[in-house]
């Protein structure tokens, strides 16, 4: 009994600093902003209680917050898909047998390395500038120059054009998947006659589908939280026409430029529904299309 | 899968900070109390009296690097002087300035000495943030070469929040150069908006901008004074201004200049990285409509002489203000509140520290400071020196400090301003929208 407390006691130690810093950083700030979302609280004075009015102005009366869940939801939409296409089609192609594949990996994986930094997003901004580089290329390919800046859907694209050339984490994780598929699978394929297409349908997609579930969930909660590029290319505004106002920026703005911080609380918790909702969905249509050897079922 | 973490560690930041606060608050209201009773005060006063103790003070201001570098000079200076005082600075950009404050003054760790501008300085005086610098006055504060005018420019209700750091006026800078390029040898000193209208046009016809657009919350301002009305009204709880024709009519000429081209569009804007950068600078636009202050930094940049024109009438005097360009105030959970205001002191008296400060921050206060600079200020500062001296003359008081939510308003009508540049929205739609927008923030301080 004794040396049984004791041998907990070593266990509580270290697992102290984590228990104790994700109460005091974590749980207590939560639902401390959980307590704020029904306050009005604008940092200085001390909060007052406004019930859910600040959930009703942000579904009822605040164009702006509709505004800012639209473009979040187009940037998911449009750049999870993408960002995991990309990941696979290039986990594919350095899954063969090369000599110079430590470096394309390298190589592959730096973007992401440096991915999400105020350099990285900087740069982007020049990049797409009117006489950036980008657009230097689609005229030398006869097409018309972009205003990135100027169009608030081709600012969006600009941004999930950044997030897709961030792919290298998702794409490690797909590179593990496929190192894991049996070659036996393959060869067995390939004596009943199955061509590449089919084998990369009827094997490796099936195979690697529990890894496709995983990346999906990480990258759209992630994805959901985009801040720094939106952030730094659209100078801290959103703009043009609020084409970049992510929600994250927004909440940051409501919170930290206007001092509507209850109202920026609510907006968090809000997120945390919608990605909440997001991840169960994705868990429950997973049964359709995820497939799990261990189950045996096919 | 970093970057997750990385965003994730941010949220709770957020909640923290958000957390802390509400604990933070109750202590300021206590504290601000006992510092503020005269028995603590004058015990401090007996101490330094017999000998000097050492006092660690932090001083926050924004602005370019061309500030930061003179602003760290002067600090240098003062702690020469007084070697007991050792100042921390804290810097930053305009944007980031703001956001980095809001959270300390949540913390109550607000920084003693604080550059404040005329949109924050109700925010942060009529909650409790900023010590009242009436007390401090002629004793620690020489006021006696400032005029009582420009020391109340700093006051919110009866109490004196910031003291004035400079003054500016708003006006246009231009390149008389380009200006002859469009076939016009001068601009007439008492020109018209109608008369502004033809210039512009005349400027894209000869393949230039005019200029850059106007803040709108500046420029729709003094539209709005040269009528006799006024952006908020004096309390700060709505609009000042009744019927929304003024609105229209002064966007619908703004945005009526970026669609035939005269001014660039918000998008050509975006890309103008800083002043370096500007299209006047670059030899695109021939003037920009901002504040005296910045005619220095902008004529350095530039190299080449530029001149400064009045704003166009009817009734520009009306319409003109003398503003203080910032304020210096003493946060009220500062331990050294007196040790602040003497930096104060220095920092708008001292003849030597505005040797470097040169007009940067608006054209000094103190008549003997403003003597003393004549004989070494370069051209461009004798323009902006002169042209407030005009300015003092032909200029109607000030508006109260801008109310409390001034930042989400001044956000509200970048956005219309924005939406009608691009045609999408018209400007009797965006009046009647900017009008609920702006009161429904400003409602909150009823």
């Amino acid at each position: 009994m004794k040396i049984a407390w004791k041998n907990h006691l070593t266990g509580y130690i270290f697992i102290g600093p984590f228990v104790l810093g994700f109460l005091i950083f974590t749980l207590v700030p939560m639902f401390a902003s959980l307590y704020l979302s029904f306050t009005n609280y604008d940092l200085f004075s001390p909060p007052k209680w406004v019930g859910l009015d600040n959930y009703v102005k942000m579904f009822t009366g605040d164009p702006k917050y509709w505004k800012s869940l639209k473009v979040t939801f187009l940037y998911v939409v449009g750049g999870v898909p993408l960002r995991l296409l990309f990941a696979l089609l290039i986990a594919v192609l350095l899954n063969t047998a090369s000599r110079a594949i430590g470096f394309y990996r390298t190589m592959f994986y730096l973007p992401s390395i440096i991915g999400g930094s105020v350099a990285v997003s900087i740069m982007w901004r020049n990049l797409f500038g009117d006489e950036g580089v980008v657009n230097l290329l689609l005229q030398a390919l006869g097409l018309d120059a972009v205003r990135w800046f100027g169009n608030p859907l081709a600012a969006l694209w600009m941004l999930i054009f950044l997030s897709v050339w961030q792919f290298g984490s998702s794409m490690l994780i797909f590179l593990a998947g496929l190192k894991n598929i049996p070659g036996s699978y393959y060869e067995a394929a390939s004596v009943d006659g199955a061509n590449a297409f089919s084998r990369f349908f009827r094997i490796t997609l099936p195979m690697l589908s529990p890894v496709i579930l995983f990346n999906a969930i990480m990258q759209t909660i992630g994805a959901f939280m985009t801040f720094v590029p939106a952030y730094i290319i659209s100078k801290g505004e959103g703009g043009p026409l609020d084409g970049t106002l992510l929600y994250s920026l927004y909440l940051f703005r409501q919170g930290f430029v206007f001092s509507n911080m209850g109202y920026a609380s609510a907006m968090a918790w809000v997120m945390l529904i919608i990605i909440a909702v997001l991840t169960a969905i994705l868990f429950k249509t997973s049964k359709f299309w995820v497939h799990y050897e261990s189950k045996g079922d096919s | 899968m970093k970057k997750t973490m990385l965003l994730l560690l941010g949220f709770t930041l957020l909640f923290a900070l958000a957390g802390c606060g509400s604990g933070g608050n109750n202590e300021t209201a206590g504290s601000g109390t006992t510092n503020a009773g005269t028995t603590g005060e004058s015990d401090k006063n007996a101490e330094k009296a017999e000998e000097p103790k050492n006092v660690k003070l932090r001083f926050a201001w924004w602005g370019g690097q061309p500030r930061h570098d003179y602003t760290l000079k002067v600090i240098e200076m003062y702690e020469k002087k007084y070697p007991n005082v050792n100042i921390e600075p804290e810097f930053a950009n305009y944007d980031d300035y703001w956001k980095k404050l809001a959270p300390q003054a949540a913390a109550n760790e607000l920084p003693d000495i604080i550059q404040m501008d005329i949109s924050y300085l109700s925010q942060y005086g009529m909650r409790g943030q900023l010590e009242d610098l009436t007390p401090y006055l002629s004793n620690i504060i020489n006021v006696s070469d400032i005029s009582d005018n420009a020391v109340a420019g700093g006051k919110v209700g009866d109490n004196l929040y910031g003291f004035n750091a400079g003054v500016n006026v708003v006006n246009f800078q231009y390149d008389p150069a380009l200006l002859k390029k469009i076939g016009v040898d001068k601009l007439n000193p008492d020109w018209t908006w109608e008369e502004y209208i033809t210039l512009a046009n005349k400027a894209k016809a000869a393949g230039l901008f005019f200029d850059t657009g106007m803040r709108p919350e500046v420029f729709f301002g003094y539209y709005l004074r040269t009528k006799g009305q006024h952006l908020y009204n004096a309390d700060g709880t709505a609009l000042g201004y009744e019927d929304d024709k003024l609105f229209v009519d002064f966007f619908s000429q703004t945005s009526g200049l970026v669609h035939s081209g005269a001014v660039p569009n918000p998008d050509y804007l975006a890309q103008v990285k800083g002043v370096e950068d500007d299209p006047l600078v670059k030899g695109k636009a021939i003037g920009i409509w901002q504040w005296t202050n910045q005619f220095i930094g902008l004529q350095q940049v530039a190299a080449r002489p530029l001149e400064m024109q009045h704003m166009p009438g009817p009734d520009r005097t009306a319409g003109l203000y003398l503003k203080p360009s910032m304020y210096l105030s003493v946060s009220k959970n500062s331990k050294n509140k007196e040790e602040a205001a003497k930096f104060i002191d220095f920092f708008v008296n001292d003849i030597e520290a505005n040797k470097l400060i040169k007009g940067d921050r608006g054209v000094p206060v103190s008549s003997k400071v403003k003597e003393a600079l004549k004989p070494i200020l370069e051209p461009a500062q004798v323009q902006v020196f002169d042209y407030v001296a005009w300015a003092e003359t032909n200029s109607t008081p000030m508006d109260p400090p801008d109310p409390v939510g001034t930042a989400e308003i001044i956000n509200i009508f970048k956005s219309y301003s924005e939406q009608m540049a691009f045609g999408q929205i018209k400007p009797e739609e965006a009046a009647k929208k900017f009008r609920e927008e702006a009161n429904a923030v400003l409602a909150k301080n009823k």
